[in-house]
């Protein structure tokens, strides 16, 4: 029987440099990942894993697609890409917020339709449409902020860590909406035809992320 | 840009892979035949209300407004057109329909997804004992080992099993349906934080297992065992130690397992599920169950039914996969000669004839189709 290996797409950046620390503890050798240069793919000789590094959206693509059997990505990109995988493990990391921001003038009872900044179209129709309220969305792909500042929107949805881009731009906070974290996600089908090593992965995994971190002992 | 690219989502299907699911389909109908199923083929097009049982997911309608103004739909599924053409028609019943036809879901728009799909499937409709259940698997049984070289993994199910344990831990029905949302999509985070509310309940230990109950027929009916269920799931785990129990005697080199922890493919089972896979596949092969009041919605009595779709375009890519490719030959020959390469095509399956005029003629067709040149004049022409 040959070897059933797993393929897992991580999220390249900031969630890859917060992830391979939990994996390491988790006994997964990463030593690949570490020293990639500018690779992409990582094939491991010693377990039965493959790494793939992508965009965050592309994960929940290959995800979608078979082409990966594991994804971890922050649950703000499997939400507006209307993931339908399985997400089986809050790791605990990337946390931060969605926020409704804008400049100090704005009025967000004003009676009348809003324009809406955001690179999150769908999580920002939900939540006005939760809130009664009908609003024109204007997809932008970066540096949201500058949104409110230039006249091109009333006000941003976004993801914020700590308020401080928001703060920087003169910015204030309205609302809090929906919290997000990295998550482990599994294809559906991958599931079926690797239950056992996926459940070992997440398994310890979970038992990594439910250690107490050294704040928490302090 | 060029004005007659594809539509996104479409493709063109040639060469080996065309060839691949024509044989597919051509057993795959000689199958049915063989089991005395009737044909039956519906419009690509048929009203939206037919489908408003239907459960798209992420998937979008085709959606055209006929002269008059009424809104049609090109088909996402099969099963729904024979219910509506079994309310519409006094076809009598019971009744075991088969088909094999294009069904259109408009997926997310660059995802690589194909909007037009190629379904085989049956329908056993008037049918209320579990032999239904039992053909359907036994043709699932037969086919995959007909169509694929991969070894296919059985998936049972049922489709009312987690709705009634659910029901039994609370009558709040948004409760219900947040929890099999989280369930069934295995969205465990917040699975855990709605079934805390339940930990202090002999059944909280059930809850917790409960996203991982799939797998070995021993494994989970050992699991269930232990577990303090409510008396209304007997009868859907009493059907499944029996269907269990059957495919191990009657075809005991097939793969089973039991998910209990998935959701139905379709809202409209009633009964037993089943699914099928290979471990090749990036999907379900084939999918089907007992849809017993399906018929309700397009008329007042009831049928007892049971249906499976077969996924051709997965059934298709992991055949083509295994073929192994015999060299193209292509035969030159005089027009006399014709009965002789006649004889020659039936037995050599890789094998077509040249239309060239003349020999230099054969020699640069086969060099562009690199393929064999057997010339059967023997170097001697009647031109």
């Amino acid at each position: 029987m040959t070897e059933q290996r797993l393929k897992i797409a991580l999220t390249k950046g900031r969630v890859e440099k917060q992830v391979l620390p939990l994996l390491e503890q988790a006994g997964v050798d990463c030593s690949q990942v570490r020293n990639k240069q500018r690779r992409l793919i990582f094939d491991s000789e010693t377990q039965p894993y493959e790494f793939i590094l992508a965009k965050g959206p592309d994960v929940t693509t290959f995800l979608e697609r078979g082409a990966a059997d594991i994804g971890i990505v922050g649950n703000d990109i499997l939400t507006e890409h209307q993931s339908t995988q399985y997400e089986l493990l809050d790791l605990g990391i990337g946390k931060c917020q969605f926020v409704l921001a804008s400049t100090a003038d704005f009025d967000p009872v004003a009676p009348r339709r809003k324009i809406i900044g955001t690179k999150y179209p769908l999580i920002t129709q939900r939540y006005f449409d939760q809130l009664g309220q009908d609003v024109e969305i204007v997809k932008i792909e970066g540096s949201v902020e500058l949104a409110p500042l230039t006249g091109l929107a009333d006000a941003i949805v976004d993801i914020t860590e700590t308020g401080t881009t928001i703060r920087e731009n003169h910015l204030q906070i309205y609302d809090y909406l929906q919290p997000v974290s990295t998550r482990l996600v599994v294809n559906r089908l991958s599931l079926k035809q690797h239950q056992a090593a996926i459940f070992d992965l997440v398994d310890r995994l979970a038992a990594v992320v439910a250690e107490p971190k050294p704040k928490e002992l302090a | 840009m060029l004005k007659h690219l594809l539509p996104l989502g479409t493709r063109d299907e040639f060469g080996t892979r065309a060839r691949t699911k024509q044989h597919l389909i051509a057993v795959i109908q000689a199958h049915f035949k063989q089991r005395g199923l009737a044909p039956i083929a519906t419009p690509l097009l048929e009203n939206e209300a037919v489908f408003d049982q239907y459960q798209m997911g992420n998937y979008q309608l085709y959606r055209l407004l006929s002269n008059n103004g009424r809104t049609l739909v090109l088909r996402p599924d099969l099963t729904l057109p024979i219910a509506r053409f079994i309310s519409a028609t006094n076809v009598p019943l019971p009744q075991k329909f088969c088909y094999v036809g294009d069904i259109f879901r408009v997926s997310r728009q660059l995802s690589g997804s194909y909007n037009q799909m190629t379904q085989a499937g049956i329908e056993l409709v008037g049918y209320a004992s579990l032999k239904a259940e039992l053909e359907c698997l036994t043709i699932a049984n037969q086919l995959s080992a007909e169509l694929i070289a991969d070894a296919v993994e059985i998936e049972l199910g049922d489709a009312q099993f987690a709705q009634r344990v659910v029901a039994s831990l609370t009558d709040n029905e948004n409760n219900q349906q947040e929890i099999l949302a989280a369930l069934f999509d295995k969205q465990l985070p917040r699975y855990a934080e709605l079934i805390a509310t339940y930990q202090d309940q002999p059944i909280y230990d059930f809850l917790q297992a409960w996203p991982r109950l799939f797998g070995r027929p021993v494994e989970i009916f050992a699991q269930l065992d232990a577990a303090p269920l409510p008396a209304s799931v007997q009868p859907s785990l009493q059907r499944l130690q029996t269907v269990v129990d059957w495919m191990q005697r009657t075809m005991p080199e097939q793969a089973v397992s039991i998910d209990l922890s998935s959701q139905a493919p379709q809202k409209y089972y009633t009964g037993l599920t089943f699914r099928g896979y290979s471990t090749a596949g990036a999907g379900y092969l084939f999918s089907g169950g007992r849809y017993d009041k399906l018929l309700t919605n397009f008329q007042a009595q009831a049928e007892p039914a049971v249906g499976m779709g077969l996924n051709v375009d997965l059934l298709t890519t992991l055949a083509t996969k295994q073929q192994t490719s015999l060299a193209k030959q292509l035969l030159y020959f005089d027009p006399e000669q014709w009965p002789q390469a006649e004889a020659y095509l039936a037995q050599q399956p890789n094998a077509s004839l040249s239309l060239a005029d003349d020999l230099a003629g054969a020699q640069a067709e086969a060099q562009r189709l690199n393929a064999e040149l057997i010339d059967l004049t023997g170097g001697v022409t009647n031109d």
